[in-house]
């Protein structure tokens, strides 16, 4: 088998980030601005992870936002693309007194205004505009320097930890959000407590919602989209039920019931769909007799369950309805949008939404990168530890071409092609699950002596008992020989 | 050694990310009974009470791995086709099936190993999730880091073993091997450990993996016993532990919201109820005894999951509105541009799917290693040729000796 190429160094992870300046007002400008918040971003010490690129774009603002839509369709896996992260636009605007920014939320795009007539210089608003970009980046590289922690990738670099309470927010953060996978499966269920609501227009509901937001994952994983209604969903009987409330007149749950309140036993729930996790999505419909039905606690009507969904109770105003219209299911849809983003790990700031998912794709990719990596330890130490287990030629193949993967992914990543390293991360993983799961690596590793001896003594008695008889025999007739040479010589003397 | 020097590299760059210190998210339970045959129904009426008993706490179907090795419901001994019963008073049916109302059953049993299939390569196999592609999802225990295990065993055993269907047998140094691959892979928070068998408590000495609370029912050279016969099944229908473990479960933990603690049902194991010693092991949980005794009964028993209740989601859904609103207006304007490009955007999941399908048959299950066992074939003919030899040629040299 040809040795895979091995990297020389360990991968130092590091996270290019190109920004894009436009200086509508004074394209002559740009080059000195863009230099000026380089300087300031690199000599931000919170960001060793990150090494800033500010490139001046004199083109005209109008074609580069149009440019900049095409950005966003160009091809992530070509291996010239260089992920543009931001785009900055300078616009004078002598209608606002201090200087104002606002943040796209489907493209990466700031735009910075500031008063013309204003005597700012260009290294005040260099600092303004570094210190938006610090803010902007915060959370991930937080998030980042979290998910590094502990690994070798950080031996040797002061990364700086973040605080206890970010660190609480963190964990809390990762408990919460599914493990990586490539494919999702999303399950939205309706469930009744009587007839009806008998039937619900999802379909059109998750068209204008949910749908613009998986194609936006897309470039993170795949999603697939299942629907039921079960009629006549009963709690389940291990908690205490809904209460009537006399004073606010409505029934309400318990905290100690929301737990308990998904029935697993008779609620239609498997995920018994494929590879990949389910995210469940449950809407509730109350019967007529115990509408409203709120959560005690605050009057709310929706929870979410770490690595599991949400639920949400849905009290129709007035009669029950026969069906659930696209009207009544827009601000469910529009929560379960919420509790998917939360369960899939994006962050929740800065404010847009194009810059969270490249965000999400950046963490994504180190933490795989650091799982395939931790697989391959657990791998190398259980070869070192169980040493009676046989490891097949494939495990060998599978742990090299993980390597490889992981180099590639390395390499991606230095290059600022966050797309490829995310894919190349995931190969990695996956090849480093393969070796590790080797269906082949089972079998009792333990036998003790007493069964050793009392499989090999019927075998070997038998055949041992007439050696070591003729031995003994040959022996004594030897040693009888040499005697009789001996007397025989001491007579011949 | 260059070798040496490459495994202590491989030790030196991939630590070992500590299990998270986070709760736990989902709640596993493997129930085993390892017995077959009429007179080991209490074994199997066992395993059937406790997965009555997390299916009643709201552990889901497709989160219970039951092994059943034999079907004591439809045995032709049993005078009560189609039940199985765990008291003499037979107020309660473990195998009804008819739905939740009438009995408070639980609306059918899913055995996902039964008969021949409970083995100890199995076992293992399920633990450390090493199967071929085929092996349905059903049947695997896909826990993660966040995943507490309960795993419960009956059935006859010894010092340091427990038999499995009279032909083979696990030993307690498998077990904690397989635990500590687990451990290796995440797949577990934390782990209950329960046996009710003879010598039970030898079974879980070999333990090293943290996070692991063991508990066995009886110590080192005593028996288990069986709690009491009912005259009409014709034989003992349940084992004296697990019966108090049942008395216990079902008096205190009525609902998702009791509140008991693993210290007190461990008490509740006295040697006048169970007539042997049972024994606990917590030193490799950390925290040790203490942290072990205050963990809920409900953490490992039951699927209390962590609720986030969402507070001022108001502003929030606006915002969403607002997001998805243009997300829906840049795809209906790019749409044009989006078809081409769409195909490209999709490829690079799609060749890793396709990449991993196409690996999918290579990986089947190759347990007979061919090439590896003709060569010790040969080594072994190679030996027992040569061993005949050398006896040949022993007796013709006495023979000589003798003419001599």
């Amino acid at each position: 088998m040809p040795p895979a190429e091995k990297p020389k160094t360990a991968c130092k992870l590091e996270y290019p980030v190109y920004v894009r300046l436009i200086v509508e007002s004074d394209p002559t400008q740009a080059e000195s601005l863009a230099a000026q918040v380089e300087g300031l971003l690199r000599a931000d010490d919170g960001f060793a992870l990150y090494d800033f690129h500010v490139t001046p774009d004199a083109s005209n603002a109008t074609i580069a936002f149009d440019a900049l839509r095409t950005v966003q369709h160009t091809d992530p896996a070509s291996p010239e693309h260089k992920e543009s992260a931001l785009t900055v636009n300078v616009k004078a605007d002598s209608s606002v007194k201090s200087t104002e920014t606002t943040l796209w939320s489907w493209v990466p795009l700031l735009e910075v205004r500031h008063n013309p007539g204003d005597a700012e210089d260009t290294a005040t608003l260099a600092v303004f505009i570094s210190q938006v970009i610090h803010r902007i980046f915060t959370e991930e590289q937080n998030t980042i320097s979290y998910l590094l922690e502990e690994t070798a990738f950080t031996s040797g670099r002061p990364i700086k930890q973040p605080s206890p309470e970010i660190k609480a927010e963190l964990d809390a953060k990762k408990t919460r959000a599914f493990k990586y996978a490539s494919t999702y499966h999303l399950t939205f269920s309706l469930f009744t407590s009587s007839a009806l609501p008998a039937s619900w227009d999802v379909e059109e509901a998750l068209e204008s919602t949910i749908q613009p937001l998986i194609n936006r994952f897309s470039g993170i994983s795949h999603f697939t989209v299942d629907t039921q209604v079960q009629l006549y969903a009963s709690f389940s009987p291990s908690i205490a039920g809904p209460q009537y409330d006399d004073t606010s007149r409505e029934w309400q749950l318990q905290r100690s019931d929301l737990s308990g309140f998904i029935n697993a036993a008779e609620w239609p729930l498997s995920p018994g769909i494929g590879a990949g996790p389910t995210i469940n999505f449950v809407l509730f419909v109350p019967s007529q007799d115990q509408s409203p039905l709120v959560i005690a606690e605050n009057g709310g009507n929706s929870w979410l369950i770490p690595q599991w969904g949400g639920v949400q109770i849905l009290n129709p105003a007035g009669k029950q309805p026969d069906k659930l219209t696209a009207h009544h299911l827009e601000p469910v849809m529009l929560t379960f949008a919420d509790q998917l983003s939360t369960l899939l790990g994006l962050p929740s700031s800065p404010p847009s939404l194009a810059l969270r998912i490249q965000s999400l794709t950046r963490e994504r990719a180190t933490s795989i990168i650091v799982s395939a990596s931790s697989t391959l330890g657990a791998l190398a130490r259980l070869s070192l530890k169980l040493k009676s287990i046989a490891i097949p030629k494939s495990v060998a193949n599978s742990v090299d071409e993980t390597l490889h993967h992981l180099d590639q992914a390395c390499r991606a990543l230095h290059a600022g092609q966050f797309h490829k390293a995310l894919e190349n991360a995931r190969t990695a993983e996956d090849e480093a699950e393969e070796a590790f799961f080797e269906p082949s690596m089972v079998g009792q590793v333990y036998f003790p002596d007493e069964h050793k001896v009392a499989v090999y003594v019927p075998l070997l008695g038998p055949m041992g008992v007439p050696l070591v008889m003729v031995l003994v025999k040959e022996l004594r007739a030897f040693i009888k020989r040499l005697r009789e040479k001996k007397s025989q010589k001491a007579k011949d003397e | 050694m260059p070798c040496q020097d490459g495994d202590e590299a491989v030790k030196r760059t991939l630590v070992a990310a500590p299990l998270a210190d986070a709760v736990h998210t989902s709640n596993w339970a493997v129930l085993v009974s390892t017995s077959r045959f009429w007179f080991n129904y209490r074994h199997l009426a066992n395993t059937l009470s406790l997965y009555r008993t997390v299916k009643r706490l709201g552990i889901p179907d497709n989160q219970i791995i039951l092994m059943l090795p034999d079907d004591m419901a439809c045995n032709p001994r049993n005078t009560f086709t189609g039940s199985v019963f765990n008291d003499k008073s037979r107020l309660l049916d473990l195998y009804d099936d008819k739905g939740a109302l009438e009995h408070l059953g639980m609306g059918g049993i899913e055995v996902d190993y039964r008969g021949n299939e409970v083995t100890v390569e199995n076992f293992i196999r399920l633990l450390t999730d090493r199967w071929p592609t085929s092996h349905p999802h059903s049947k695997r225990l896909m826990t993660g880091p966040q995943s507490n295990v309960l795993i419960y065993m009956t059935g006859h055993g010894g010092n340091e073993f427990l038999k499995f269907q009279d032909s083979e047998e696990i030993s307690s140094f498998d077990l904690a091997d397989a635990f500590a691959q687990m451990y290796e892979k995440k797949r577990y928070h934390e782990l209950l450990f329960m046996i009710d068998t003879c010598q039970a408590n030898t079974m879980y000495n070999a333990f090293y993996s943290p996070g692991v609370i063991a508990t066995g029912s009886s110590a080192k050279d005593q028996s288990s016993y069986s709690h009491h016969a009912d005259q009409d099944v014709g034989v003992a229908v349940i084992d004296r532990w697990t019966y108090f473990y049942l008395e216990f479960l079902e008096t205190y933990l009525n609902s998702t919201a009791s509140d008991v603690r693993l210290g007190e049902l461990f008490d509740y194991q006295t040697y006048d109820r169970v007539h042997s010693d049972a024994g606990v092991r917590y030193d490799l949980f950390p925290g040790g005894e203490l942290a072990a005794r205050e963990k809920r009964v409900l953490d490992f028993f039951g699927n209390v999951q962590g609720v986030e209740i969402e507070d001022g989601l108001k502003s929030s859904q606006i915002d969403w509105k607002k997001d998805l609103e243009a997300l829906q207006k840049l795809a209906a304007k790019v749409e044009g541009e989006q078809e081409d490009v769409e195909g490209v955007h999709d490829s690079p999941i799609a060749t890793a799917a396709g990449k991993l399908n196409a690996s999918g048959p290579k990986a089947t299950l190759d347990m007979a290693h061919a090439s590896d066992s003709f060569l010790k074939k040969i080594a072994g003919a190679a030996s027992l040729v040569v061993l005949g030899g050398a006896w040949m040629a022993s007796s013709a040299l006495t023979k000589q000796a003798a003419i001599k």
